[in-house]
């Protein structure tokens, strides 16, 4: 999958904005929005909030987990387990960026948060490689990870699979030379 | 007519139509589009963006346009001239004009259909009244039907005696009308003449679409920081009096105090990336921030006018007023951003002491600095410079359109390269210009020619091209001026305006001619040289094109300049 596509997936989250126009009940495909009244906090996908953002039409309020101490906690956390915490969001990666460039301003203490989050990042994806790497090295049949998100995923996934099929062809090249070299012996 | 309320007779009008957006180049114009482009992308309204540099400009781009479009959004263009009459436009367009051209043509104010003005109404205008103007020529009609009518029905049933009185007093009546009409005639002619006299410059128009903006709830702090460099453009430009300047400073204060309170508080830090405006009691040195502050007092026209810097004793007087203020020649010459700490620290508390000893009570000036990021701060009259410079770039061969677009991309805050570029063309602009009034005043070019004083520049001159364009000569006759009142002895030229010409076009064998009216302290920047220059080429039938928005800045053709300058020189003694 192409980080975008994740991305794209993440949009259907849903935030929490506060609007400054009203609008009566919108009846989508999807589901149905809405209605909007000025000052009064409705819930929309991230994909309509981050719109309404840019053209000056609400203010975003930070999802509940997106605060200094929650992440800091959560950042510990992680350190101290060799597995994969759970975390508040499956996409917090993508939630965090889109919001952070398009209302930092409506998000206290932006530029923490941002560390943070890239910290709790690193860390995982630290644990995933080491763990693929085991998983290689020990030729391990199969594995099971609790608590990855799609974007985590995303980024071993495609290279990961491949690899593992050439590995798995050169291990099978590995056995027929061992017979023909008995062959060339005799 | 004067629209009361913008929001709802302007905006609320064009919402749901195609808009033509028709922009004259300059900075506040450009500062006011980006403003209203803001507004038309938050409510998805279409539009074609045209810029125009000239009359001719706009009634090209009004005839390419007039079939596709119905509204028309003229910005610092169209105000001063009957626009109806220069366009002739169909009965259902409808012009919305925000200039700060100013008078307003009468017919303009009177136009109760097709002309709306983006202008506030008490701005300081004292159009005419309608009735001091205006008559119907009904009156022309009854007098004619009144003494048909007399004669008819006096016709063969009055005794011959009568009728000879009634025709007596139906004659005097006329004669009194017509004596009547000559005097109001007249007194229309000399108010007209009054009103129309003097060219000068009204409220910005970024402000006044800031304001718009403001009304719809929609302002952001970009669109602030916008108005702010379209009112730093008016005074880096001299276009309005210092008491309009400080008291249009202190309502976008309001505005910049409103939100950076409302976002920002002790335990809320902002991200570092947002922007931050400020309002500074900052140095009147050109780009001091990002030059070197050596190279920022040589080449500001403040204060090379004062220390007289083209000469050995200015040079001495510069070296004393460093001296005075403990700066060493070493720090002082390199980049400001690598100058000590200690030395920036107090820097401009420092310099006004020392200028106040020098004589320069002016030096700092209120405006407003930009900040955003870690490293990009900027103060108002920078991002006018740079984009002035670009916006009438000569080096490289790009057509109008493009420099336009190009001026208009580095105000916004994601092209920072395109404004570093900016910056760095706005310091050879400025070292052109101090160079060139430097030789103007050591080689005695600048002639009193009885009511004004005439300079003429060379083609040899260095950087002549970059001298033909209005704005760049106009920035480079105000300089000069300022420099020779300080240079001359003679105390009655210091009172007089300054009529500059430039070589436009070799080819086509063209000068440019900008005037400028006299520099003093509470002078009221206002411009008679546009009616001027009208009347001296009627006079002399000089082949003159009065293409410029600004009526004082005409072009000429090089043959006709003596004859030009004779018809001026009687008109205006």
């Amino acid at each position: 999958m192409d980080p975008s596509e994740v991305e794209f997936l993440a949009e259907k989250e849903m935030v929490t904005i506060i609007p400054n126009f009203s609008l009566d009940k919108v009846y989508l495909i999807g589901g149905e929005l809405g209605p909007f009244n000025p000052g009064l906090p409705v819930d929309v996908p991230l994909w309509l909030a981050i719109n309404l953002k840019q053209r000056q039409k609400c203010r975003i309020v930070p999802p509940e987990w997106m605060d200094v101490e929650k992440l800091e906690v959560i950042r510990e956390q992680e350190r101290k387990e060799d597995t994969f915490t759970p975390i508040p969001s499956p996409y917090y990666m993508e939630l965090t960026k889109l919001l952070l460039n398009h209302a930092s301003d409506n998000i206290p203490k932006a530029d923490e948060i941002r560390t943070l989050v890239k910290d709790t990042w690193d860390t995982r994806i630290a644990k995933l490689r080491l763990s693929a790497d085991s998983f290689v090295s020990q030729q391990e049949v199969h594995a099971k990870l609790d608590n990855l998100t799609l974007m985590e995923i995303n980024t071993i996934g495609t290279f990961f699979t491949d690899s593992l099929n050439n590995l798995f062809k050169i291990r099978a090249n590995l056995q027929p030379r061992g017979e023909s070299t008995m062959s060339q012996e005799y | 007519m004067f629209l009361s309320d913008f929001r709802k007779d302007f905006f609320d009008v064009i919402v749901n139509q195609r808009v033509a957006l028709l922009v004259a180049s300059d900075i506040d114009a450009l500062c006011a589009c980006k403003i209203l482009q803001a507004l038309f992308h938050c409510d998805h309204v279409q539009y074609t963006l045209i810029p125009v540099s000239g009359w001719q400009d706009l009634e090209t781009a009004f005839l390419e346009h007039k079939e596709q479009f119905k509204y028309f959004v003229l910005i610092n263009c169209g105000a001063n001239v009957d626009l109806l009459e220069t366009l002739q436009p169909e009965d259902d367009s409808i012009f919305f004009i925000c200039d700060t051209h100013r008078p307003v043509d009468v017919i303009n104010v009177y136009n109760d259909s097709q002309i709306k003005l983006l202008i506030k109404q008490d701005d300081d205008l004292g159009v005419p009244s309608y009735d001091d103007i205006f008559r119907d020529d009904e009156d022309d009609d009854e007098e004619g039907n009144e003494d048909d009518s007399g004669n008819e029905s006096d016709d063969g049933q009055e005794p011959s005696g009568k009728r000879r009185k009634f025709e007596g007093e139906a004659v005097e009546r006329r004669i009194e009308r017509r004596r009547e009409r000559r005097e109001w005639e007249a007194r229309r002619k000399e108010i007209l003449f009054d009103y129309e006299q003097y060219e000068y410059h009204g409220t910005s128009s970024a402000i006044i679409m800031f304001e718009l903006a403001w009304v719809m709830s929609k302002d952001s702090k970009d669109m602030l920081w916008w108005a702010i460099v379209g009112l730093t453009d008016q005074w880096v430009q001299d276009k309005i009096t210092n008491i309009k300047y400080v008291t249009d400073v202190a309502t976008l204060q309001r505005h910049v105090s409103r939100h950076s309170h409302s976002n920002e508080d002790e335990e809320n830090l902002l991200s570092i990336d947002c922007l931050r405006i400020s309002f500074e009691f900052d140095l009147r040195l050109a780009l001091y921030q990002h030059w070197s502050l050596y190279e920022s007092i040589c080449n500001s026209s403040y204060t090379s006018s004062y220390f007289k810097i083209w000469s050995i004793h200015g040079q001495k007087k510069l070296q004393e007023f460093l001296a005075d203020m403990g700066l060493p020649l070493k720090q002082v010459k390199q980049k400001f951003n690598s100058m000590d700490i200690s030395i920036k620290e107090n820097l401009r508390e420092v310099i006004e002491e020392s200028s106040n000893k020098f004589g320069m009570k002016d030096i700092r000036i209120q405006t407003f600095s930009v900040h955003f990021g870690f490293k990009n701060k900027f103060l108002a009259a920078d991002i006018v410079y740079a984009a002035g410079a670009l916006l009438e770039n000569t080096e490289k061969e790009d057509s109008k359109t493009d420099n336009f677009i190009k001026a208009l991309d580095c105000l916004s805050r994601s092209n920072l390269d395109k404004l570093h570029d900016g910056i760095e063309k706005a310091k050879k602009k400025l070292i052109a210009i101090q160079q060139t009034v430097a030789s103007c005043i050591c080689t005695n070019l600048i002639i009193s020619q009885g009511p004004f004083l005439y300079c003429y520049l060379m083609e040899g001159s260095p950087d002549v091209k970059m001298f033909s364009r209005p704005m760049s000569l106009s920035l480079l006759s105000k300089c000069l001026l300022k420099a020779f009142i300080c240079s001359t002895k003679n105390k009655r030229c210091r009172l007089l305006p300054l009529i500059m010409a430039a070589p436009l076009d070799l080819e086509k064998g063209t000068v440019i001619v900008v005037g400028i009216p006299p520099e003093s302290e509470s002078s009221d920047k206002k411009n008679f040289f546009g009616r001027a220059f009208e009347k001296a080429a009627e006079s002399t039938s000089s082949r003159t094109l009065h293409d410029h928005f600004d009526m004082s800045i005409i072009e000429l053709k090089t043959e006709d300049r003596s004859k030009f300058l004779d018809a001026l020189i009687t008109l205006l003694s």
